[in-house]
């Protein structure tokens, strides 16, 4: 019974606690490492900031136009405070995976390997998910003024849609990109397009047939008392 | 640089007549139902008031498909006995498509070449689709020039309380209060100008942008200002021009004219921080009185046009305008149409907050100069609140009260440019 309860629990705990005591410094150093990684992308963070505050990288920029395109596209924050944490997170990350590989797993190596050939694809969707974002901030902005300006009641709407539209397109490159749902989302992209503008035309036909009607009515008949201002 | 006077048959013709003393330019674009009348009224002129004179007619078109052009080559004048002439005298004639991109500021870029080639002494440029021209106007805009040494004359005209609303309300009072020089009528369209003058504009590298459109008045009026050239204004009488207009679309006029005369504002800022006080500029011709056709105006569709705006870009506006003003905004989209009102100071306080935003890049351009169509049309809709029952002379006061304010909140806006 002893024999069998030495084999059965005892030594495969020894096993286990061996290898965790092997482990352990591992951990430690990988911890320590990932720590270091932290305080070292905080400071290079400040660091930077200061160095760019120091050389007026945001005046230089603004001379340059690039304020301007990151405002068109909705980001307020200046460049030099977005660069800045830019290098403090690659600090943060390159330390994270020095740390992973420390910990000497395998499992943890094959899946970082992946990851790193990975990383690319990552990069070119997170780009195009940016430029997007910017250009859907743009594009709606001149939709919703072009819709007020044109007198329509649903310009508010127009703008959003016309955002959503173009944010929506570069979700589905960006996922092109990563390989996620090859063609599914290229589908699912084409079916929820053309089902929203489908709606639209539904509701606008059924739903807003009289008004439609009054509004041609009008037009065709000149009813529309129109303005003879001369602007200029 | 595309020359036009490097075009063989321009340049053929430019060989021809050698020298010039007067030109004078009809820019044009699908205007066959009306620039005859304008050519005859040219011709007339020449032959009127400069017969010892050399004189050139350019017609610089657009590419009209409706025969502007030939228009202008048959048009002559059948009974000079009717404006009281026995001789005559048929001036030089050039009607040529102009280069550049579409618009009136590279057909008058057009003429100023082929002015300076003729080496022209006095230019004047007038609409194809004026129907009150007159012979006297060519007097009117070249004799300052021949006689008076001046460089630039500005019309000056009658005009119905609600025609110019955008040189009402805005170009003519910023350029006044800017620029220090009274002008009354800065984009008025028809000008007179020295050959000299002519050849200062072509010096300059404008022709691809906006001055390449709508923006050719203003950048003419303001340059010729800011560069201290002699400036006078000719009053003309009448301006009733024909109802096409190709400039339909207000938020693109808005666009144009605003977006020259704030990228002016960052050429010239060294010149118009330094002026202080305005002062008038001498009026040539003998002032009267016209009668001027009725305009239409629809007063619920500007106010709901306003309203719209307000609860949709506010979002936008909130980026370049005082939060007093943004409160008033609110206050006012809530009023009904009969206390509807914006007054002169938050309406100046506006447009030299818009003149901010654009030299401190707070938006796109674009966006940000089209966003204050609505805001415009209030202001009209105020304006013709305010004015419904007022004569010209009390409608002229009101500018007048206005002008004074963009004068005395400049410092406001010198604050802000920084």
């Amino acid at each position: 019974m002893s024999n069998f309860l030495q084999k059965v629990i005892i030594e495969p705990f020894d096993k286990f606690l061996d290898k965790v005591l092997h482990f352990l410094p591992n951990l430690l150093s990988a911890v320590l490492i990932l720590l270091s990684g932290i305080v070292l992308g905080v400071i290079l963070k400040a660091i930077f900031l200061r160095i760019f505050r120091a050389i007026r990288l945001d005046k230089f920029s603004e001379r340059y136009g690039v304020v301007e395109i990151l405002q068109k596209g909705g980001v307020k924050e200046p460049v030099s405070l977005i660069i800045s944490r830019l290098i403090g997170w690659i600090t943060i990350i390159s330390f994270l995976i020095i740390s992973l590989r420390s910990l000497n797993v395998p499992a943890i190596e094959r899946i970082l390997e992946r990851f790193i050939l990975y990383l690319p694809n990552v990069f070119v969707a997170a780009i195009i998910l940016f430029f997007g974002y910017l250009l859907s901030n743009f594009i709606g902005r001149a939709a919703l003024i072009a819709a007020v300006n044109a007198g329509m009641k649903i310009s508010g709407l127009i703008g959003r849609f016309a955002k959503l539209a173009v944010f929506l397109l570069s979700v589905t490159m960006a996922l092109e990109q990563l390989g996620i749902g090859r063609g599914t989302i290229v589908i699912a992209f084409a079916i929820i397009f053309g089902g929203i503008v489908f709606a639209l035309s539904l509701a606008f036909g059924l739903g807003g047939k009289d008004i439609a009607k009054d509004y041609l009515e009008k037009k065709m008949k000149d009813e529309e008392k129109k303005d003879e201002i001369s602007h200029l | 640089m595309n020359k036009i006077t490097l075009r063989k048959e321009i340049h053929d013709k430019i060989s021809d007549i050698k020298e010039a003393d007067i030109v004078v330019g009809i820019p044009s674009y699908n205007n066959a139902r009306t620039i005859s009348h304008v050519v005859r009224a040219v011709k007339a002129g020449f032959a009127k008031y400069f017969p010892d004179k050399k004189t050139v007619l350019i017609n610089s078109d657009g590419g009209s498909t409706d025969g502007t052009i030939e228009v202008v080559q048959n048009t002559t004048i059948e009974d000079f006995q009717s404006i009281l002439l026995y001789h005559r005298v048929e001036p030089f004639k050039i009607a040529t498509p102009y280069l550049g991109i579409p618009g009136k500021g590279s057909a008058f870029r057009t003429i100023f070449e082929i002015a300076s080639a003729l080496n022209a002494k006095a230019c004047a440029v007038v609409d194809s689709d004026l129907r009150s021209i007159t012979p006297e106007w060519i007097e009117l805009l070249i004799k300052p020039i021949i006689e008076g040494n001046f460089d630039y004359v500005a019309p000056l005209y009658h005009r119905h309380k609600y025609d110019g609303t955008i040189t009402n309300s805005i170009i003519y009072p910023i350029t006044r209060a800017l620029y220090g020089k009274r002008v009354r009528q800065p984009i008025g369209g028809d000008f007179g100008f020295s050959g000299k003058l002519a050849n200062f504009y072509l010096t300059k590298g404008v022709w691809e942008t906006d001055v390449a459109r709508y923006g050719i008045d203003i950048w003419m009026t303001t340059t010729a200002i800011a560069n201290n050239f002699r400036v006078c204004q000719s009053f003309l009488g009448a301006k009733i021009h024909d109802p096409k207009d190709p400039g339909a679309d207000l938020s693109e006029m808005l666009y144009q004219v605003l977006g020259s005369t704030f990228d002016l504002m960052e050429t010239y800022q060294d010149v118009w921080k330094k002026v202080t006080i305005s002062q008038p500029v001498l009026t040539c011709g003998f002032q009267y009185a016209v009668g001027l056709e009725p305009v239409l105006v629809n007063l619920d569709r500007m106010i709901d046009k306003f309203r719209l705006g307000v609860k949709e870009l506010m979002e936008i506006w909130k980026g370049l305008l005082s939060q007093e003003i943004i409160d008033f905004l609110h206050r006012v989209e809530e009023l009904p149409k009969e206390e509807f009102y914006i007054p002169d100071d938050i309406w100046v306080e506006i447009i030299y907050s818009f003149a901010t935003a654009a030299h401190k890049k707070i938006i796109n351009k674009e966006h940000l100069l089209r966003s204050i169509t609505p805001l415009y049309i209030g202001r009209t809709a105020s304006f013709v609140i305010e004015t419904w029952n007022s004569d010209a002379s009390e409608v002229e006061e009101k500018i007048e009260q206005l002008c004074k304010m963009f004068e005395d909140k400049k410092s406001f806006l010198i604050e802000n440019w920084g």
